[in-house]
């Protein structure tokens, strides 16, 4: 009996280390660390030939830039733990990277970034973040450390889900604060009046980092158009919900300020133009854009 | 008999020493000729003066960057070894004579980098790069050459090399009216012929109503991409006539230039019809001219 008693428990240890085993190899090749998408394969080619390109081709005033530094100053920072990356780790990419905007060219933006990129031009008509040397090396790609390894981990990537302190999510939130900073003359906000969640999140990027960064000094007005999908719904428009709120923020930050309708341009009934720039700026032309962009029309 | 052997020893020594010194002489002379004569052999090669653009900065890293960008990005079915494409690429041309590049230089890079293209999507156009381009990046059914990998790679940059160095010349290049058979125009003319062979469906062309001629062999459409149609794949070519927002038109669909060009596609065995201003793209002429009566959203 006591030898019986010994084989079943031998045999309980036996099953129980096995399938301990078992999970250990699942959790390691089956199941992925984090909810994010893994750092891009060639991850490095990929950003010095963004950079490269936009120093000699889209902005050769830039040409004295060092990409190779400005990669070794990107890189060092994916050597933290992947959720104690903070955005001051990224001031050296920065300030390598930082070049001046032009006034009147900045756009800001939220839940519109298809439109946003379309419309702006690769710097042609206005310069959001991602047209900027710094967000365009790091514009929709992924990157972070492995957890227990120095190199990068090409298998999942922690977001906000996971941790705040994120490789990805604090590379935004340090260049969006420069861009903001950096910005002056008329500030241009594309919101879009489509999203259930709301036009103006007032617990986004725009509204944590970019907002708080502005220069008082250096800001002549604010320009909000809020653009709504062909078709609709029109959940928000400027003076409704989460838009009333940032019109409400800017006034109390003494910043002057516009908001602009798309439906109401197109219209053209009620809203006044204000032709700032004889009407260069105006939205409807980001009408005809959404129009272009949504076409369904069969060729 | 001690005495004897020391001095055959001693012999035997200076012997050697003797030998030794001349062949270290020898071998001293010999090197310092070979020196002489290797730079002799190989001056300095001479860079050679064009008078267009040099080769872009950094072209190597631009490329590489764009090659990965397309394979895991923009087209991520498509397996494609980006260091071989560009050593491929850069053995076409480099250490040649830039006004003698042939297509036998780049036959390994096409064969490398070409990729079969969905049907009805092909977009090829001709004097209307900045319009076409906007409106597929915009209405991303469409592709042009530059949205395959082998124009996504090259579009808007410079290169050439030169004889007997690999070094490329990033001082000049040579312009297409000072040679035909220059490095770019060979890769694109390449390029276009085999993007051309591999549409088909319905192909769709932009050409320009605001010049005098939309159509011509000049052009790479006309000479290129028009012959090289396979009319077994292809069945229609959709042509659309785009002018100038508030312009007067030069041409249209009923004009002679594009009357050629129906009798050319369709002696092809293909179908051939004309729009003139197709909407959707003219919406992206009017985003920078809303106030033009065409652009009014309302029109009667």
């Amino acid at each position: 009996m006591e030898s019986s008693d010994l084989a079943l428990q031998g045999l309980m240890l036996f099953l129980l280390l096995f399938l301990m085993g078992q999970a250990n190899v699942y959790t390691r090749a089956g199941e992925k660390r984090w909810s994010g998408e893994g750092t891009n394969p060639h991850l490095e080619s990929i950003f010095l030939g963004r950079c490269n390109e936009y120093i000699s081709v889209v902005n050769p005033e830039l040409s004295k830039k060092n990409c190779s530094a400005i990669w070794e100053a990107f890189e060092s920072v994916v050597h933290k733990d992947p959720c104690s990356v903070l955005p001051s780790d990224y001031d050296l990419f920065i300030n390598l990277s930082r070049h001046s905007i032009p006034r009147d060219k900045s756009l800001f933006w939220e839940n519109n970034y298809n439109l946003v990129t379309a419309y702006a031009d690769n710097t042609r008509r206005l310069i959001p973040v991602t047209d900027m040397l710094y967000g365009r090396v790091g514009d929709l790609i992924n990157w972070c450390r492995q957890e227990n390894g120095s190199g990068f981990d090409y298998h999942s990537c922690p977001t906000v889900e996971d941790c705040e302190n994120n490789a990805v999510d604090s590379f935004w939130k340090r260049a969006s604060s420069q861009y903001a900073h950096d910005s002056s003359g008329v500030i241009h906000v594309m919101l879009n009046g489509s999203e259930p969640s709301g036009a103006y999140p007032v617990e986004g990027f725009f509204a944590d980092y970019e907002i708080p960064n502005f220069q008082k000094d250096k800001v002549t007005q604010f320009e909000i158009w809020v653009m709504h999908e062909i078709g609709g719904p029109y959940l928000e428009s400027c003076g409704e919900g989460s838009v009333k709120i940032l019109e409400r923020r800017l006034k109390n930050m003494e910043f002057k300020y516009e908001c602009i309708n798309d439906y109401r341009a197109a219209e053209s009934t009620q809203q006044r133009f204000p032709s700032l720039f004889g009407g260069k700026w105006d939205p409807s032309l980001l009408f005809f854009l959404f129009l272009a962009l949504a076409s369904e029309i069969q060729l | 008999m001690v005495r004897e052997s020391s001095p055959c020893r001693s012999q035997k020594c200076r012997c050697l020493l003797l030998g030794l010194t001349v062949i270290l002489i020898f071998g001293a002379v010999a090197v310092f000729a070979a020196v002489i004569f290797a730079g002799r052999r190989d001056p300095p090669a001479v860079l050679l003066q064009w008078k267009g653009r040099g080769s872009t900065d950094n072209l190597k890293e631009i490329m590489l960057g764009r090659c990965f960008t397309y394979t895991e990005m923009v087209n991520p079915e498509l397996r494609k070894d980006c260091l071989k494409i560009w050593e491929t690429f850069k053995n076409a041309f480099i250490s040649k004579n830039p006004c003698n590049i042939t297509e036998q230089d780049y036959q390994p890079l096409m064969e490398l980098a070409a990729h079969p293209i969905l049907c009805n999507k092909t977009l090829l156009w001709s004097k209307t790069n900045e319009l076409a381009h906007k409106y597929t990046k915009v209405q991303g059914n469409f592709l042009t050459l530059e949205d395959t990998l082998l124009g996504y790679m090259a579009d808007g940059l410079t290169w050439c090399g030169n004889p007997s160095s690999s070094e490329m010349n990033y001082q000049s290049c040579p312009h297409w009216r000072e040679c035909a058979n220059n490095p770019s125009s060979v890769y694109w003319k390449m390029a276009s012929r085999a993007f051309a062979e591999a549409a088909c469906g319905v192909v769709h062309v932009m050409l320009n109503g605001s010049i005098s001629q939309p159509f011509g062999n000049s052009s790479i459409f006309g000479s290129v991409e028009v012959h090289h149609l396979n009319p077994k794949k292809v069945h229609l070519m959709k042509i659309w006539v785009m002018h100038n927002i508030g312009g007067q038109p030069s041409d249209s669909c009923s004009g002679s230039s594009i009357k050629e060009l129906k009798s050319i596609i369709e002696g092809r065995n293909i179908a051939f019809s004309c729009e003139d201003d197709h909407r959707a793209v003219q919406l992206i002429q009017c985003v920078g001219n809303p106030e033009e009566p065409a652009c009014r959203v309302c029109r009667t």
